[in-house]
């Protein structure tokens, strides 16, 4: 039962740790978090198996749910916990090298910190403490981006900064609004006693949710932060900013539409706003012909609209093909964010000219990164074919004529995105180098985690029944309001 | 009037962060941006206070006048939870603040000026 709130407590307590330990060594700070993450992995993968069974409800203070503050670690909350340490982990592990920049500790405090906010957000049961461990996250991920100081980071934070306070602001609002309405801020009390209200009453609170949720996980119009910030941050941090820090907002977003407020008849809604965002993304990741960083920031956009176009879908169908998207989109572009950062490391320019031939001066590097592209344009036998395959098939299995043209959209957005990231492995593969300079292959440090995620990617591909069983739990977690509720109040 | 008077905190609220959504919106000054952060932040903190509030009632303190009044009923004093989600937002909010103003010095290092329709460093 108290393995739970360690998967919370580990990062946070590493990241004050990290200040202390720079006293006595300041080499050492470095291997903070790569320790830490990994025990968090560890222990969120033994905890897998206890969480598909039935979800675990970890109470704290020795107070029954609904009058404390509780943990829920269900499928969902599992999944995208362990998806966290274990992209955090290969990220830190990148970071040893990576980071030079002293003082190093602010560094690995706050991406333990944003760790921390990620992990806590997913699994909490409580509104409010939703809300605090997405300010924690949020916090931390408007440092990091401003971390190296120069000019256009400062300029990129201070934008999210000011984007992304007001969407918390929002979400402040709206969990007034809701202690006014129901007099709780459990999860589970409030999904209980949403029919008892008349429907309307919630709309703006909904909306308040949505809109506030929607900043941080850049949906159109919100995203205008994204590219600044994505492309401006050292490489780690737009890894991990695109990995898991957008996926939370998206999962907030799902949470509170399904768990919460029970407003299926929101599909439309969803799934246009998310087709919109993919446009969008895609065709501004396509005319980003020069910056290769902003590039593939616009292309996170595009795929946060895929995933929310698939929750939108409002089935359970739809909600396992968003979380297999979600996890492959974070797999593969933490592994983009990474390889192009040691690329553009070794270049010394963001441009994407500036990176034509290097197929051959870094293959390891650049076969990962071809793996990463062939797997978010969705190409067999890799992760992303079986995640577009199964929001296509879900989507046909609405039946709804309105999908049916969005998939359309879906699909053409699809190859607007081929476009682009081929264009990518042409000028890595296919261009001769302008000075025949030799730069060499990326550290150890640097493969390590690349390869680690190439292979995870190609794996998935092969054999997603490793990770079917836990999508589909956490995709029912979603749409069965009456277990989740049933859970963690206990029964009626 | 009765009805302004029942509900003047909300009115206060609602109109602390009409300013402050102004503020962000409209000026184009980094520190008065901040500024209209701070007036939102205050609003959502008048808003969660409004909503717990019990006329005529007393802090939420362990207090003689709560430990009297609690032998007769339920004791006088207003919904705590609202207060102690206030003290939580307040010290994020300050955190926001502070780093968002520290960004904001390292911005006028780099560019110079504070004016955010002079500074477009980004703008692809």
């Amino acid at each position: 039962m108290l393995i739970a709130p360690l998967l919370i407590a580990i990062p946070l307590a590493a990241a004050f740790l990290a200040p202390l330990v720079r006293l006595v060594s300041r080499r050492a700070v470095r291997f903070i978090p790569p320790v830490a993450l990994l025990a968090n992995l560890v222990l969120g993968v033994l905890l897998v198996p206890r969480a598909l069974a039935e979800p675990i409800v970890v109470s704290i203070g020795g107070w029954r749910p609904p009058f404390c503050i509780n943990l829920v670690v269900g499928p969902l909350g599992i999944l995208l916990a362990v998806l966290t340490s274990l992209v955090g982990l290969l990220i830190a592990v990148y970071a040893v090298t990576y980071i030079r920049k002293e003082p190093s500790d602010r560094y690995h405090m706050l991406f333990l910190l944003l760790v921390t906010g990620a992990t806590g957000a997913v699994l909490t049961g409580d509104i409010f403490n939703l809300f605090v461990f997405f300010e924690i996250l949020c916090m931390a991920s408007y440092a990091l981006t401003a971390y190296r100081r120069d000019k256009g980071g400062t300029e990129a934070g201070f934008k999210y900064l000011v984007q992304g306070t007001v969407g918390s602001t929002l979400i402040l609002i709206a969990i007034a609004l809701v202690y006014g309405r129901f007099g709780t801020l459990n999860m589970a009390d409030i999904a209980d006693r949403v029919a008892s209200v008349d429907s309307m009453s919630l709309f703006v609170i909904l909306a308040l949710f949505l809109v506030g949720f929607g900043v941080e996980a850049a949906i159109f119009p919100l995203n205008a932060w994204l590219p600044d910030a994505h492309s401006s941050a050292p490489a780690s941090i737009s890894a991990i900013l695109s990995a898991i820090a957008i996926k939370v907002g998206v999962y907030a977003m799902a949470r509170t539409t399904y768990t919460l407020f029970d407003t299926p008849g929101l599909w439309g809604f969803l799934c246009a706003i998310g087709v919109v965002t993919l446009v969008v993304g895609e065709v501004s990741a396509y005319r980003q012909r020069e910056d290769v960083k902003r590039m593939l920031a616009y292309s996170s956009i595009g795929q946060i609209g895929l995933i929310v176009f698939a929750f939108g879908l409002a089935t359970a169908d739809g909600a396992f093909g968003g979380l297999f998207q979600l996890v492959n989109h974070a797999l593969a572009k933490a592994l983009l964010f990474l390889a192009v950062g040691y690329m553009i490391y070794k270049v010394g320019s963001k441009r994407l000219a500036s990176l034509e031939g290097l197929g051959r001066e870094m293959p390891v590097t650049c076969l990962a990164c071809a793996v990463a592209t062939f797997s978010l344009v969705g190409l067999p036998p890799f992760a992303g074919f079986m995640s577009k395959l199964s929001i296509v098939y879900a989507a046909v299995a609405t039946d709804r004529p309105l999908v049916f043209a969005l998939v359309v959209i879906v699909l053409a957005a699809t190859v607007v995105e081929g476009g682009y990231f081929f264009r990518l492995i042409q000028t890595l593969y296919f261009r001769k180098r302008p000075n025949p300079r030799p730069v060499g292959e990326a550290p150890l440090s640097g493969l390590i985690p690349v390869v680690v995620l190439g292979v995870l990617i190609v794996v998935i591909g092969l054999f997603p029944q490793v990770l079917t069983p836990i999508l589909r739990g956490g995709a029912d977690e979603l749409f069965h309001r009456a277990d989740y509720v049933r859970y963690v109040l206990g029964a009626p | 009037m009765d009805l302004l008077g029942q509900s003047v905190y909300y009115v206060g609220a609602v109109a602390l962060l009409l300013i402050g959504f102004y503020m962000v919106l409209v000026k184009a000054n980094l520190i008065k941006i901040m500024l209209g952060i701070s007036f939102l932040d205050t609003g959502v903190h008048v808003l969660l206070i409004a909503i717990g509030y019990v006329r005529g009632r007393t802090a939420p303190i362990l207090s003689e006048a709560m430990r009297t009044s609690a032998g007769g009923g339920s004791p006088e004093v207003v919904d705590p939870v609202p207060q102690a989600l206030v003290l939580t937002a307040i010290v994020i909010g300050i955190g926001v603040l502070a780093l968002g103003l520290s960004i904001a010095v390292r911005v006028y290092e780099h560019y110079g000026t504070l004016d955010a329709r002079e500074i477009r460093g980004l703008r692809c």
